[in-house]
């Protein structure tokens, strides 16, 4: 109990002097610190409508990130998230051209099954060669996101193009408006339920499985666990597998919501700001339902800034890349804090 | 002693703290030079906070130390150094992949260019002097401890040093390593080398040391007195102090040492010959490793109410043996049988299942996660017996888990703090608590009172005995033979991964020695 209540409090005094030292890099660039906290504020929070903004895009980071502190808690630091999301919408728009014209009833399921497998599959190559030969999932994963960016970029000016777009930028043909699943405001009772169902069923999974509880202890020490008798392989494989099923879950999500269709490089910080959010949240699936939203608003807010304090909407990238740089300074920071106070209390 | 010359060790009221802990609490003691010193005391006594005070590697809180008559300033290895004060560390510092030319140029002073040729010159030339039979070549992880303790002894001596001080030395060595190290140290004595040992068995310190001096809970209880003067009873009082609960005769005998080398030990449970065996292992052979030798043909069969030791010089096979019983390792030839069952081809989970349970070598890594909670680690064994998707109540495991841990008397403060905020002996009890549980049948202790003090120690071994009674079979690995044979029916040696000799009591310790060593005897 005590440990959590720390962890939020420590997530949020990094958040915190994140935000103040990008106030202070943005006001030496010449920038107000006073109106970027203000657009913050007010584009993520205040403003009419602004939790409907955070909703739209802290649904899928939601369902992206609990993903990411699944495999993570087991030990493996499964950092494909992105290219999983973009298989996962990948395989969803397929189906959706392949059923095109039957029930909705029939392609929306279909489509969700497909996006789902098609993210626990690009999870799952990792996984193996893993689990198998011991190839480092970091740098499999991370490549992983680059072939999945480019599989999209042939998808989308390929097999899947759009022949009536502007040419600006490769898309696929929109979805027949019976199949999406929300407007293009991107919140609707269906997404909201399934970010619950989600919620709930990982949270159960984490907290009240025997799995949940031997992957939390094998991350932390798999010889440990070996030496009880588990099968590291088959908590491994299943982690991977489904946090690359969420992955492609928010994917179609997007795809059949807000977007509607692909385009090629969409949400391309998605995957990171959703292992930024389960970091945030110390791997707790509660606290990345809050971290969600947060990072939600900061995105909702990234359309104020340029408005109201005249700084590029890229600045949150910037804000997002300091909030991490602290969170994962956290563990080396911390120890030297502490080490520092046992010796000046001694 | 006269005081001719001034003491060659001088603590004046030396505090040491760690945060709110007191590790050293007003210490003030001063040591004759030219003679052997011990220091004894349970785990945690602060003895090793001592050696390291007096290294200069830990700065006290309050106090001074005098070296020779000079005040050190607090603290520094270096000044340590240049005053003649060397410290051989309790877990070996040596880079395993240096040779063991390099170890001693690096440990000593070190920093100029230099060939291989010139540097194993210049060292073997060392060994040679202190009578070392090492090759300087060698790298350190290709030698076995004694000699790895040998070069730290060496790497030690390259400066001229006045004071050597040796942190549980004898831990990691064979009696008989442990005979040769007291003739070096002996050696050294004469050479004028004052010489503080760090120690935990009360029979060690008898035969090797001129003065003892027990510290207990960071506070200097007695000493230095001169060994002559005291026997093993005193001391044992002196290192438990009074408030410990009595020790049954036998316990005492083994941490003291006080019996004779010829152990009359009777079996206490009518452990029936005619019994089916609840392990069987059949010339079981395994595949290498990297953790030890593999297996040759080893057979071994333990009753029902036998306990069952295996001794041995540390990396002889007995990992390997562990490993190969949990299925950890694979087994290329022969069978293992449980409780009458095939197991030679199932994997730990079913072994579990059908009552295997297992105190692993390392508490800290294959015994707890440290960093999970109690009930976490508590839970474990009895999840990993049922399905990954089971359901769990953690309230319930919660409760379960602190009823089991008040019966194994472990000192906690809540069931969700960490594993690694226990100290070592209540960890352990930890692992017993989960290990030792009603439905286990063949119980594997691996070292299970390495690092324990005398209190956890004869906690544990009660802890066996106990299980013996139950019918329970005990597999006990232990490098310490006192143990192995004040609490065994039976001890098998392993030697190579072999086993060397089968001894029933009274045990002969000079022949199970011999075996330990692959001295031929009559076997």
């Amino acid at each position: 109990m005590t440990d959590s209540l720390v962890s939020i409090a420590r997530a949020l005094v990094f958040i915190v002097v994140a935000l103040v030292l990008c106030a202070v890099i943005f006001s030496i660039a010449g920038f107000s610190a006073e109106l970027m906290f203000s657009a913050i504020l007010d584009g993520a929070f205040l403003r009419n409508g602004a939790l409907n903004h955070a909703l739209r895009w802290g649904l899928p980071l939601f369902i992206t990130a609990v993903g990411v502190a699944i495999s993570f808690r087991a030990g493996y630091f499964n950092i494909g998230a992105q290219g999983q999301f973009y298989v996962g919408a990948i395989c969803a728009a397929f189906v959706a051209e392949w059923t095109s014209g039957a029930p909705a009833f029939v392609v929306i399921p279909l489509c969700f099954l497909a996006g789902m497998i098609g993210g626990a599959l690009w999870a799952l190559w990792p996984g193996l060669l893993r689990l198998r030969s011991g190839a480092d999932e970091v740098i499999t994963t991370l490549m992983g996101n680059f072939l999945a960016g480019l599989l999209l970029v042939y998808v989308t000016s390929g097999p899947l193009k759009d022949q009536s777009g502007s040419g600006q930028q490769a898309s696929s043909r929109p979805l027949d408006a019976a199949y999406r699943i929300s407007n293009s405001l991107g919140v609707s009772p269906t997404i909201i339920a399934i970010a619950v169902i989600v919620g709930l069923s990982m949270w159960l999974l984490v907290n009240r499985t025997s799995f949940g509880m031997m992957s939390g202890l094998a991350g932390r020490n798999p010889t440990m666990v070996t030496w009880q008798g588990a099968k590291l392989w088959k908590v491994g494989l299943a982690s991977f597998i489904i946090s690359g099923a969420l992955a492609g879950l928010a994917g179609t999500i997007e795809l059949m919501g807000p977007n509607g269709r692909l385009a090629s490089g969409f949400l391309p910080a998605h995957g990171f700001t959703a292992i930024l959010i389960a970091l945030v949240a110390n791997l707790s699936i509660l606290g990345s339902a809050v971290a969600a939203l947060f990072f939600g608003g900061l995105a909702s807010a990234a359309l104020y800034l340029p408005v109201i304090a005249g700084l590029p909407s890229s600045a949150i990238d910037i804000i997002n890349a300091a909030i991490a740089l602290f969170i994962t300074a956290r563990s080396q920071l911390i120890d030297r804090i502490m080490r520092f106070r046992s010796r000046a209390n001694g | 002693m006269s005081e001719t010359t001034p003491p060659v060790l001088d603590c004046h009221d030396v505090t040491v703290r760690f945060g709110d802990v007191v590790a050293l609490s007003d210490v003030s003691i001063s040591f004759a030079s030219g003679a052997i010193h011990a220091v004894v005391g349970q785990n945690g006594a602060g003895k090793t906070t001592f050696a390291r005070v007096i290294a200069g590697l830990i700065d006290p809180n309050e106090g001074s130390v005098r070296i020779s008559g000079r005040d050190m300033p607090k603290g520094s290895v270096n000044d340590a150094r240049r005053a003649g004060v060397e410290l051989v560390h309790q877990s070996f510092a040596l880079p395993p992949s240096f040779t063991v030319a390099e170890a001693m140029q690096f440990g000593g002073a070190g920093g100029k260019l230099y060939t291989r040729n010139q540097l194993e010159r210049r060292w073997q030339a060392h060994l040679d002097a202190l009578n070392i039979n090492v090759k300087a070549g060698q790298r350190i992880r290709d030698l076995p401890v004694e000699s790895q303790q040998s070069v730290e002894i060496a790497r030690a001596l390259v400066t001229d040093a006045k004071l050597l001080i040796l942190d549980e030395p004898t831990a990691v060595l064979s009696p008989e390593g442990t005979e040769k190290l007291f003739e070096r140290i002996r050696h050294l004595k004469s050479a004028g080398v004052t010489i503080i040992l760090i120690l935990h068995k009360i029979r060690e310190v008898l035969a090797i040391a001129d003065t003892v001096s027990v510290l207990r809970g960071g506070k200097l209880v007695e000493g230095p007195v001169a060994c002559s003067g005291v026997d093993a009873d005193k001391l044992s009082e002196l290192i438990i102090g009074p408030s410990a609960r009595p020790l049954d005769e036998d316990d005492r005998a083994a941490l003291t040492g006080s019996a004779s080398s010829l152990h009359t030990h009777v079996g206490v449970s009518g452990n029936d010959v005619g019994a089916p065996p609840i392990l069987d292992m059949k010339s079981v052979s395994s595949a290498p490793d990297g953790d030890g030798p593999p297996l040759g043909d080893v057979s071994l069969a333990i009753r029902p109410g036998e306990i069952v030791g295996v001794a041995g010089v540390e990396g002889n096979g007995q990992r390997t043996l562990v490993r190969a019983l949990s299925a950890l390792t694979e087994v290329q030839s022969g069978t293992i049988a449980l409780d009458g069952k095939q197991v030679t081809t199932m994997p730990l989970q079913g072994r579990r299942i059908a009552g295997l349970r297992v105190i692993p070598f390392e508490r800290n890594v294959e015994g707890l996660s440290l960093t999970s909670s109690l009930w976490e680690n508590w839970s474990a064994r009895k999840l990993l017996q049922g399905s990954l998707l089971s359901w769990i109540r953690p309230s319930a495991l919660r409760s379960e888990c602190k009823s089991a841990l008040d019966t194994w008397d472990v000192r906690y403060a809540t069931v969700v703090q960490r594993a690694g905020s226990l100290s070592g002996g209540n960890a352990q009890k930890v692992i017993l608590s989960r290990e030792m549980d009603e439905d286990a049948r063949l119980i594997i202790a691996a070292q299970p009172t390495r690092g324990l003090d005398i209190g956890a120690t004869a906690f544990v071994w009660d802890a066996l005995d106990k299980a013996r009674r139950r019918n329970c079979g005990i597999l006990l690995i232990s490098s310490d033979l006192d143990e192995i044979m004040d609490i065994c029916d039976r001890v098998v040696v392993m030697l190579s991964g072999r086993i060397a000799g089968t001894f029933e009591p009274p045990y002969d310790i000079a022949r199970i020695g011999a075996a330990m060593t692959g001295v031929a005897h009559d076997r």
